[in-house]
C-alpha cells in the first residue's frame, strides 16, 4: 500500500473519507493596531475581497485579491496578520488573559502570540519561547510590526521552559507536529509513522515541562495541524493519566475528540477536544486542559 | 539611551522615556513596562517595544519609535495614497504627493512621512523647502526608511 493509501485508510477507520481540500487564505485583524480604521473597506479599494468567517470574531478569509495580501499597506502597518482559519481557534480558547502571565511555547513565527496580545490587550505578559534562532527573527518583526508590547522572547526550547522559574496562568502548546497533506502538497511522499511517533514523544515531552510551569488554576491549550491521532487524542489520553491534567470543555468549530483510536478506548473526556478534518479549514486538533483538583 | 533621545531630536519632538524601563541587548534597544520588566532575564532575544539598533555610531530606528515620535508634535509630511505606496516601496516623495506639512519644511530637515489615516510609513530628510515654489514632479523628501523594510528583512 502507498503511504497516502496508508493514511487515508486509516483516516477512514477514524470515521473521515478523505477528499482533496484547497487551503483557503485567511487573515486575522490586529486590534492592537486598528481600532475604528475600517480595515475592510481599506483593503477592497486595494482589490481584496474578504468574507467573515463565521465561527472566528476577527477572522477573514481572502475570498478574492488582485494583490498579495502580504504586501500591502495595511499588512505592513500591522493592521491585520495572515493568519489560516482553523490557526485562529486555539488562542480564543482561554479564558480572562488580560493581566494574566501567558506562556507561548513554541512561538515562531508568532501569528498566535499577536493574537494572545490582542486578547490581552497589550497588559500582562506573554513569554514566547522558539527553539530555533532563525524563526526568532520572524517572531520579533511580527511583533514588532503589530504593535505588541507585552511580549519577552527567548531563544528556548519549550522542554527547558522551567529554567525560566515561573509559573504561568495560561500556556499555549501550539505543538511542533507532523502537519497535514493541505498546506504541504507532498506531505503524503515524505510522511512516515516513525514521524509520527518522533513528534508525538517530542509533544508528550513538552506537554510534562509545560505542566509543570502552570499555575494551580491555569489552563493549557494544546493544539496541532496533524490529523494523526498519536499526536492528538493519545496524547490527551496521555496526559490525563501522567500528568495530572484534565481535559476541559471548549466551545468552538469542530468535532468532538474521538474516544476510541484504531480499538483502543480513551478516556471519556477526550470527546471535549475539538477535531478538525479539512474542509472549510486545513485540519487541525485542539484542546484546553487544566490542573485536577486535589481533594484533601 | 542619548542615541534615541538625539534621533528623536531631528524631527523637533520631545520623546519622555524612563531609562530604568529601557533594556539594551548586543546594541538593540527596547523599552518595557513594569510588569514586564520582571520577567526580562540576562538572556533575552526580544522584549516589549523595539525602539531601534545602534551599529557602527549610527542608530538605526524601528517603526515602534518611529510610531512613538509621531505621537509628540514632531516634523511630519502627509501624504496620498499614491505617493504612500510609492514610499512605501521605497521611492521618494514628490512635490504633489504632500497633502499637508506640520512642523519644520526646510531643506535638511528631518521629517516622519505620514499617510492620510494618520499612520507613520516611515521617515525621510527634505531635500529642498517645501515653501520654496517648484514643479510638482520635484523630489521633496528623500526616502530614508519605509515600513515596507519588514518585507525587504525576510526576503
Amino acid at each position: 500500500m502507498s503511504s497516502k493509501g496508508f493514511f487515508i485508510s486509516r483516516y477512514a477507520q477514524l470515521g473521515w473519507e478523505f477528499k482533496e481540500t484547497q487551503l483557503r487564505q485567511a487573515i486575522r485583524t490586529n486590534i492592537l493596531n486598528n481600532s475604528g480604521k475600517n480595515l475592510e473597506q481599506r483593503l477592497e479599494a486595494t482589490g481584496i475581497q474578504l468574507e467573515r468567517i463565521p465561527f472566528l470574531e476577527k477572522g477573514y478569509w481572502v475570498y478574492s485579491s488582485k494583490v498579495s495580501v502580504g504586501a500591502t499597506a495595511e499588512y505592513l502597518l500591522g493592521l491585520y496578520s495572515i493568519q489560516e482559519a482553523a490557526a485562529q481557534i486555539p488562542a480564543t480558547l482561554f479564558t480572562a488573559l488580560r493581566g494574566k502571565i501567558v506562556l507561548d511555547s513554541c512561538a515562531a513565527p508568532g501569528g498566535k502570540t499577536v493574537q494572545l496580545a490582542n486578547f490581552m490587550n497589550n497588559n500582562g505578559a506573554i513569554i514566547a519561547l522558539d527553539v530555533k534562532r532563525k524563526r526568532l527573527s520572524a517572531l520579533s518583526n511580527h511583533l514588532e510590526r503589530c504593535h505588541v508590547s507585552n511580549t519577552v522572547v527567548y531563544l528556548l526550547d519549550a522542554r527547558h521552559a522551567s529554567q525560566l522559574r515561573l509559573k504561568f496562568d495560561r500556556i499555549l502548546i501550539d505543538a511542533p507536529c507532523s502537519g497535514n497533506f493541505v498546506t504541504d502538497s507532498n506531505w503524503f511522499k515524505r510522511r512516515t509513522m516513525d514521524d509520527v511517533e518522533r513528534n508525538a514523544i517530542l509533544q508528550r515531552e513538552i506537554l510534562t515541562h509545560a505542566a509543570s510551569c502552570l499555575s494551580d488554576d491555569g489552563e493549557i491549550v494544546y493544539s496541532t495541524c496533524s490529523m494523526e491521532p498519536e499526536e492528538n487524542e493519545l496524547n490527551m489520553d496521555w496526559a490525563i493519566r501522567n500528568l495530572g491534567l484534565k481535559i476541559e470543555e471548549i466551545n468552538c468549530y469542530g468535532q468532538k475528540g474521538l474516544t476510541n483510536v484504531f480499538g483502543v478506548q480513551l478516556d471519556s473526556s477526550i470527546e471535549k477536544c475539538r477535531r478538525i478534518w479539512p474542509g472549510e479549514t486545513q485540519g487541525f486538533f485542539v484542546a484546553k486542559l487544566g490542573k485536577k483538583t486535589v481533594r484533601l | 539611551m542619548k542615541q534615541i533621545i538625539a534621533f528623536s531630536a531631528k524631527f523637533g519632538g520631545k520623546l519622555v522615556l524612563n531609562t530604568e524601563f529601557i533594556a539594551e541587548k548586543n546594541g538593540r534597544y527596547f523599552f518595557l513596562n513594569k510588569t514586564l520588566r520582571r520577567f526580562v532575564q540576562e538572556d533575552f532575544y526580544y522584549a516589549g517595544i523595539y525602539l531601534g539598533k545602534a551599529k557602527n555610531g549610527k542608530f538605526f530606528p524601528s517603526f515602534n519609535l518611529l510610531s512613538l515620535i509621531a505621537k509628540s508634535r514632531a516634523n511630519k509630511v502627509v501624504i496620498d495614497r499614491k505617493a504612500s505606496w510609492l514610499f512605501i516601496c521605497g521611492r521618494d516623495i514628490f512635490r504633489k504627493g504632500i497633502v499637508a506639512v506640520q512642523g519644520l519644511r526646510g531643506k535638511n530637515d528631518y521629517t516622519l512621512v505620514m499617510n492620510e489615516h494618520g499612520e507613520c510609513l516611515g521617515f525621510g530628510k527634505i531635500v529642498c523647502s517645501l515653501d520654496s515654489a517648484g514643479k510638482d514632479t520635484d523630489i521633496a523628501v528623500r526616502n530614508i526608511s519605509d515600513v515596507g523594510d519588514f518585507l525587504r528583512r525576510e526576503s
